[in-house]
């Protein structure tokens, strides 16, 4: 294993985002056999968490601390989960935010693995999902990352550090 | 294969990939599956179907779990005579090295990386079986 990457700000270390879009397209390929093209990220100093439903994970890398956010507007996470299921639902259901928790425990889960092999010392947290009115006290720059499941379909990747 | 009699545990604290799992053990012909979303419980339930001379054939368990983490979980059984030779999968998204070779240590019968697909389950199980049938032990138990 190499050195841990002695990088300022992580969200520069293009290695660091490209594990964490690795992650959300092997998770969704794999799960819910849906392809995903990335927007344009962006730099956000007051992260605001678009959507309905998020699943969010601690990132532990001593001294680096940060969190993952995925952030889902309503229709994005009812067509994943119609793909990964098989079930279509309506509404933000108990089920529904138990699928966050999972994409968000396997996305953080490959990327860490990418990411560990690259020399930082992520470990494993169990993941906490939130609906209906956002909130996060992280304090920090977030680097914010839209997928696209199709043509008017998105959710959002939040990669912050502090 | 593994006979479609076969009683299955599938363990995991998100009922999603519990969901995932039991989906392709049916679309595998296996009707007969049970589940427990930690550890903590599902040990218990190992304990009491044996007892009750139903035991469990294969227990699918994910690792990062609250209360009892499958890693334990495995541990538990397999300090237990009577499910030593218990067909026991880890699925799981940790896939580094270290945690490869402690779930190998701790008797772990197979490995699954999450993300998977059906595929994968598929063909894991029937490298358990085969590693089982050059086994008449724990064919027999």
């Amino acid at each position: 294993m190499s050195a841990a990457p002695k990088i300022d700000n992580p969200l520069f270390d293009k290695r660091l985002l490209n594990a964490f879009a690795e992650g959300v397209t092997k998770t969704l390929q794999m799960m819910a056999n849906t392809q995903v093209t990335f927007g344009k990220p962006t730099i956000e100093n007051n992260y605001v968490l678009r959507g309905q439903v998020a699943g969010i994970v601690g990132m532990t890398a001593p001294p680096l601390r940060g969190q993952l956010t995925l952030s889902f507007p309503k229709d994005a996470i009812l067509l994943i989960i119609e793909n990964m299921l098989g079930e279509k639902n309506t509404e933000i259901t108990q089920e529904v935010c138990d699928a966050v928790g999972e994409l968000t425990n396997m996305i953080y889960g490959t990327a860490k693995t990418s990411l560990n092999q690259l020399g930082y010392n992520f470990e494993m947290a169990l993941p906490t999902v939130i609906h209906g009115e956002f909130t996060t006290d992280f304090k920090g720059i977030t680097l914010v990352m839209p997928v696209k499941l199709n043509a008017t379909t998105e959710f959002f990747v939040g990669i912050s550090v502090s | 294969m593994f006979p479609t009699s076969t009683r299955f545990l599938v363990v995991d604290d998100f009922a999603t990939m519990r969901k995932i799992i039991k989906k392709t053990l049916i679309e595998l012909g296996y009707t007969n599956i049970e589940e427990a979303d930690d550890g903590a419980t599902a040990l218990p339930l190992v304990q009491k179907a044996h007892a009750e001379g139903k035991p469990f054939g294969f227990v699918i368990s994910d690792w990062n779990m609250p209360k009892m983490q499958g890693i334990d979980f495995l541990k538990a059984c397999r300090a237990d005579e009577k499910f030593k030779l218990l067909p026991f999968m880890l699925v799981t998204a940790e896939s580094e090295q270290k945690q490869i070779l402690e779930a190998a240590k701790a008797g772990v019968s197979d490995y699954v990386v999450k993300p998977f697909n059906s595929a994968t389950l598929r063909g894991k199980l029937e490298k358990v079986y085969a590693k089982v049938s050059q086994n008449p032990v724990a064919k027999a138990s």
